[in-house]
């Protein structure tokens, strides 16, 4: 997001999900699209059905890597290198777009600068791939009239993060792939409301629509309508409140829908600071690891129980309609946070989440023509929408870019923050599987989904298992800096030697008390993707 | 082949409803395997509940749902049955804590049972692995108290160590009975073991087949069960003339959830007992 | 022989408004964002039932529903059963043949062996009003199954839409006893009702746009069997997430699981289940006879187009063409027979593996008989070919991955993969 928002000046995906099932080229990097987001892979099988090209870059061997004609398996934490790597042959080759450098950029000569000034073979040295197939897939993606570049969490969660991205805006802008139909740079998003949570200022410098915080005019207008003072500078990142919460002088925190006792990384951490605080409240639809730290826990309703909009990954908002009355006590969250308001004093009365969007519309311009009316009999609305009159908007950067502009911003090679050693020589990277969800609150109540996985286990080359002398199954110590764990080894051809693979699903295998809480110092996003870990028996 | 299938129990005409059972006893075979002595509480029903060696019943735990285990006593002591069980799972686990007046649910028997009817006047050659034994108890105490009608019947039974041996009290038993040779092996020794060591397919090189007379039953873990066919088949033996007992998750037990179906065929309803020629006749395609 | 009547097009609502007097009501209904499902009609007046269009999801769920609580046991003293009991009748309207047909694949399911009464107490209150089709939509292949799009018996009612009016047959006493207790509604056929609904039948059944040749497959599959590869390539394709289960109308098969609702008290609660999902087949302990992923593939088409048609003569797929479209993959029912019917060389020819064999031959890299034995390890192991050369000593990284690279290069110059 923060990437985006330098390069191109938004932070959303540029396209939009059926437009993928077209493009010429799709360059996926840092997805295992087909677990993650079945409906984005559903569309890119369809599009190499049809004759398009995939390219992966995944050091896993993915399921949708088995539809790639070139999968570029590069050592995790090194895609600065590999796409600075494509982006030297583009240019040495010529494949590159002048026309919409020179007019539609800036700071190209940065950029070029920085590219000539480095090592080809080096660079080829970090990734670890063959550099026959970085220029093929380079010369594929450039020599395309519409290619699309897909990337998820394996890109953004790094200490480069943001650089990450930036890199992927630099190739796209390069070869001119975006501004058109069928082409961009697509973000998949995590949650189905992930991106309007972010929409709504859940970001700690920003009010809703992106409107900064330390714009004066912005503020007064806030201020007026919600008549009271509010403050200038940026709030406390996440990890700060959940980490260093007491150390920041937080006295008390209300977490909603959340469960970082589990899915934050060194969560021990978190767990010590929740405990020390002193007063925690939560609400969730299930008591989980964090609702069980907590003062007083509200119940929350589920996704049935409730009506309101939810923004997805191509900046779609859509209606979601209650079904059933609220089970036993719980309440929506805009009731619950009504009730805590009302008796702070407070007061905050809407009627329905009608009454909210239409105040939403009223102070946010990317909003600015979003009511319930007009979403009730139709697929939603993609923002930026300014008013009623507007269509809602398929692609970004049509004729110029948010900020004008796009800026070529270049970046070099930032290692992992923790390299493996010979205290610890395997490298652990974390993400999702296919049937549980997240912290697992939902997904592990249902009996099949269950059954499907019942629990964790740790994917491991069966090079690695024939020389720790293990058995496939084993129980196995599994250790970082920052803790242990013990998890079922599984040995399969899906990672590369020295590199093993879990999912945090399963509060009895907390992975997260191994990973590293080191962030991207502009996204603050932890670095789940890469640490140090040792294997025992 | 001529099996009985034996129909499920009377005045029951809802074959996925579960029918309370009490527990009247529980024997420790070993550190993993429990025999549990069950009698339907109905008396019509625990009077009609009527088997024959190798099928099964579906057993119900309060909240852990349900699983089919095999019978393992031999319908000709009457009155309660055996449920000889080991503790693998979640409703095993929870069923080993249980005391004796706790309540079981159980549906059954189903399943084709072995042709006892076609052994007779046979050399009986019963090979069995670790838990496998428990069905095979029901074969073997059947032919004992059926003895006139059955020529001789060998035992070849492995377990992993000694104390792992299941069933002493029905070894004992057999190994003084006339009509049973019982012959054990484990695999790996404790002190104090005098007998054989090594797997329960070492215990074959010492056994004569003759097509013409012998069967052979067969029941443990899939490997097991491969290499023993096998070398008996090197022996002489023809597939017809070899029996097994396959284990698969099965839900319903009736033929309808789909788990064990396999190739065509339910393995709930055309097994689980099945001969070697017929499993090699499913596996065509 | 049938019996026939006419009812007029107008009269169609009063009559289902006498008939929902004392059943449910179930008919395709049209939601705000156009699509059309088989729902329970709580106002006749307010929604609208539109018979234009295949229902995107099957009736299945009326008579085996999705979740369902089968019994309530309680385990205070002594440990009992209680069915539960269920409503009212119903009348299914708005059946399509495909999806009548699944009910008659459901009766022999669950009522021939051991009869499920709990599906035999919904089914013996259930009335069937059909409407054939009189025109196949785009993924519709009943007539490669021969279940549609007209049925000659399985209904209590079947309806035509002749224009302005429907042509109705009775096909059971059920139906008979409907048309007798509602003579008002209906008047005689003359012998232009006859005439325009042949027509009809004749267009309809002329008007497929997509063959599926479910009857060739058959006879392949009985005399070749079916290529390992192209249970690869589908496997590859395949996420195990049951879905084709879930939305096709003859997949039956469930799980049954108990749920406490408090120390003493639970349910037992059955639940629809896939045959393609890992689970259904693990145990206690670990071992899970159907794996890898193809093995659940071979059983699951298998038992559809091939077992169930040694039994039945027929085969349980019904055509209706749900499953096309619905799948991540693109494993669907249509994919698997046209890759039995055709050519299937071409599959084998084109895979990767086979490629790369061709290669590492033809460069003289690796001997033949390597290669063959190489091949047959990686089907019986399912590693890449690759991986098993390099870890033999048959060949080099570097040599692999220059060969990897030629390989790329022969395949950019032919043709790319096309599925029509």
């Amino acid at each position: 997001m923060a990437g985006l928002a330098t390069t191109f000046g938004s932070g959303a995906m540029t396209n939009s999900i059926e437009e993928i099932s077209g493009s010429e080229v799709i360059f996926l990097i840092g997805s295992n699209t087909t677990e993650a987001h079945p409906q984005v892979a559903r569309r890119i099988i369809k599009a190499v059905d049809n004759g398009a090209t995939l390219i992966v870059a995944d050091p896993r061997n993915t399921v949708i890597s088995n539809f790639a004609e070139v999968h570029l398996k590069h050592r995790p934490g090194t895609d600065i290198p590999l796409l600075n790597a494509m982006m030297m042959i583009i240019l040495e080759e010529g494949l590159i777009d002048d026309a919409f450098i020179e007019m539609r950029t800036e700071n190209f000569e940065a950029l070029r600068n920085v590219l000539f000034e480095q090592d080809f073979d080096g660079l080829v040295d970090i990734t670890g791939i063959e550099p026959e197939l970085i220029k093929r897939a380079a010369r594929l993606y450039a020599s395309a009239q519409k290619a699309a570049i897909c990337y998820c969490l394996g890109i953004t969660q790094h200490v480069c993060g943001t650089a990450n991205v930036e890199s992927i805006a630099n190739l796209a802008m390069l070869t001119g792939h975006v501004e058109q139909d069928y082409t961009g740079v697509n973000p998949l998003r995590g949650q189905n409301n992930v991106q309007g949570a972010c929409d709504m200022g859940a970001l700690p410098g920003v009010f809703p629509g992106y409107q900064s915080v330390a714009d004066k005019s912005i503020r007064e207008k806030f201020s007026r309508a919600w008549k009271t003072d509010l403050p200038e500078e940026p709030g406390l990142t996440v990890m700060d409140m959940t980490h260093q919460g007491v150390a920041n002088n937080i006295k008390a925190m209300f977490i909603m829908g959340e469960n970082p006792a589990l899915s934050d990384p060194d969560c021990s951490a978190v767990i010590t600071n929740l405990k020390q605080m002193d007063f925690l409240a939560v609400s969730d639809i299930f008591l989980t690891e964090t609702a069980e730290l907590a003062d007083v826990v509200f119940p929350a309703a589920s996704f049935a129980e409730k009506s309101g909009t939810v923004t997805n990954s191509e900046r779609r908002v859509q209606l979601m309609r209650q079904a059933i009355d609220p089970l036993g006590e719980c309440r929506s969250d805009s009731e619950i946070i009504m009730a805590i308001s009302n008796s702070m004093g407070y007061p905050m009365d809407y009627q329905d989440s009608a009454e909210i969007m239409e105040e939403i519309a009223l102070l946010t311009p990317i909003y600015g023509g979003i009511y319930h009316d007009r979403l009730e009999t139709t697929w939603g609305l993609q923002w930026p929408c300014y008013d009623r009159n507007h269509p809602g908007t398929q692609y970004l950067h049509k004729y110029s870019f948010a900020r004008g502009r796009g800026r070529f911003v270049p970046a070099t090679h930032q290692a992992p923050k923790e390299q493996p050693n010979d205290e610890f020589p395997f490298v652990l990277v974390t993400g999702r599987t296919y049937h549980h969800y997240h912290t697992g609150g939902m997904t592990r109540t249902s009996e099949i989904l269950l059954r499907e996985e019942r629990e964790a286990f740790l994917e491991i080359n069966p090079n690695d298992i024939k020389e720790l002398n293990i058995r496939d199954g084993q129980m196995v110590k599994l250790r970082s800096r920052r803790g242990e764990i013990t998890i079922q080894a599984k040995a399969t051809n899906r990672v590369p030697k020295g590199v093993v693979y879990t999912g945090f699903h399963f509060p009895e295998s907390p992975i997260n008390r191994l990973t590293n809480p080191a962030r991207d110092p502009v996204a603050k996003c932890p670095e789940y993707k890469v640490c140090a870990v040792s294997i025992e028996p | 082949m001529n099996q009985l299938i034996h129909n499920q129990m009377p005045n029951n005409s809802d074959m996925l409803c579960p029918s309370e059972a009490i527990i009247k006893d529980i024997i420790d075979e070993n550190s993993t395997i429990k025999t549990f002595v069950v009698e339907l509480t109905e008396p019509k029903q625990a009077k009609a509940f009527s088997y024959m060696p190798g099928q099964f019943v579906m057993v119900s735990v309060a909240h852990q749902g349900e699983a089919p285990i095999s019978i393992s006593s031999s319908p000709t002591q009457s009155g309660p049955f055996h449920l000889s069980i080991r503790k693998a799972g979640r409703l095993t686990s929870v069923m080993h804590n249980m005391a004796v007046g706790d309540f079981i649910g159980i549906r059954g028997p189903y399943g084709r049972s072995f042709p006892m009817k076609e052994l007779e006047n046979r050399d009986l050659l019963i090979v069995a692995g670790g838990i496998g034994l428990a069905p095979m108890r029901s074969v073997i105490n059947y032919c004992v108290d059926n003895s006139s009608r059955y020529n001789s019947l060998t035992l070849l039974y492995g377990s992993r160590t000694p104390s792992d041996i299941a069933f002493k009290k029905d070894l004992a038993k057999w190994e003084k009975h006339p009509l049973v040779d019982v012959r054990l092996t484990v695999d790996m020794a404790e002190p104090g073991w005098n007998g054989n060591v090594g797997l329960v397919t070492s215990l074959l090189e010492d056994v004569e087949i003759d097509n013409k007379t012998h069967s052979a039953l067969l029941c443990g873990p899939p490997i097991m069960i491969d290499a023993v066919s096998q070398i008996l088949q090197n022996k002489g033996l023809e597939p017809k003339n070899i029996i097994t007992t396959l284990e698969r998750n099965m839900k319903c037990g009736i033929g309808l959830c789909g788990h064990c179906y396999m190739n065509g065929v339910y393995i709930c309803k055309k097994g689980p007992v099945f001969t070697l020629e017929q499993l090699n006749q499913l596996d065509k395609i | 022989m049938l019996k026939k009547k006419i009812i007029k097009k107008d009269h169609l609502k009063p009559f289902l408004r006498k008939l929902s007097k004392d059943s449910d009501l179930v008919a395709p209904v049209r939601n705000e964002l156009g699509d059309i499902l088989y729902q329970k009609i709580y106002s006749l007046d307010h929604q609208d039932i539109d018979l234009s269009a295949q229902p995107q999801e099957s009736a299945k769920s009326f008579l085996f529903p999705q979740s369902e609580c089968l019994y309530t046991y309680s385990c205070a003293k002594g440990y009992k059963f209680e069915p539960q009991r269920d409503g009212r009748p119903t009348v299914l309207f708005g059946l399509r043949s495909c999806d009548i047909s699944a009910i008659l694949y459901m009766d022999v399911v669950f009522m021939r062996g051991p009869r499920d009464v709990h599906y035999i107490r919904k089914r013996d209150k259930t009335i069937i009003i059909g409407i054939g089709c009189n025109q196949p939509w785009e993924n519709c292949f009943c007539n490669g199954t021969k279940t549609g799009p007209f049925l000659e018996f399985g209904f209590d009612l079947q309806l035509t839409d002749l224009g302005d009016r429907y042509f109705v047959e009775s096909g059971r006493a059920r139906g008979d006893a409907l048309l007798e207790s509602w003579p008002q509604f209906f008047s005689p056929v003359t012998e232009e009702d006859k005439r325009v609904r042949y027509q009809l039948v004749l267009e309809a059944r002329s008007a497929f746009t997509r063959q599926v040749h479910v009857d060739s497959a058959f006879k392949r599959i009985k005399q070749e069997g079916v290529a390992p590869s192209i249970w690869e390539y589908l496997a590859q394709r395949c996420d195990g997430c049951g879905g084709c289960a879930y939305i096709c109308p003859t997949c039956t098969c469930f799980t049954l699981f108990d749920r406490a609702i408090s120390q003493d008290k639970g349910e037992r609660i059955r639940t629809w289940d896939s045959c393609t999902h890992l689970g259904f087949t693990s145990m206690a302990g670990g071992h899970n006879p159907v794996n890898p992923k193809k093995d659940r593939l071979k059983r699951r088409f298998l038992h559809k187009l091939y077992y169930d048609y040694l039994e039945f003569k027929r085969p349980s797929c019904v055509g209706c063409g749900r499953c096309l479209g619905i799948c991540f993959g693109g494993v669907d029912i249509g994919l698997f027979v046209e890759m039995v019917c055709s050519d299937h060389k071409e599959f084998v020819e084109k895979e990767p593996a086979n490629l790369l064999a061709k290669l590492l031959i033809e460069t003289g890299l690796v001997d033949e008989k390597a290669v063959q034995q190489a091949l047959k390890e990686k089907n019986d192991k399912e590693m890449p070919l690759g991986k098993i050369l390099l870890d033999k000593g048959l060949i080099t990284q570097k040599q692999l991955a220059e060969i990897l690279i030629q390989q790329l290069d022969n395949l950019e110059n032919s043709s790319p993969k096309k599925r029509s």
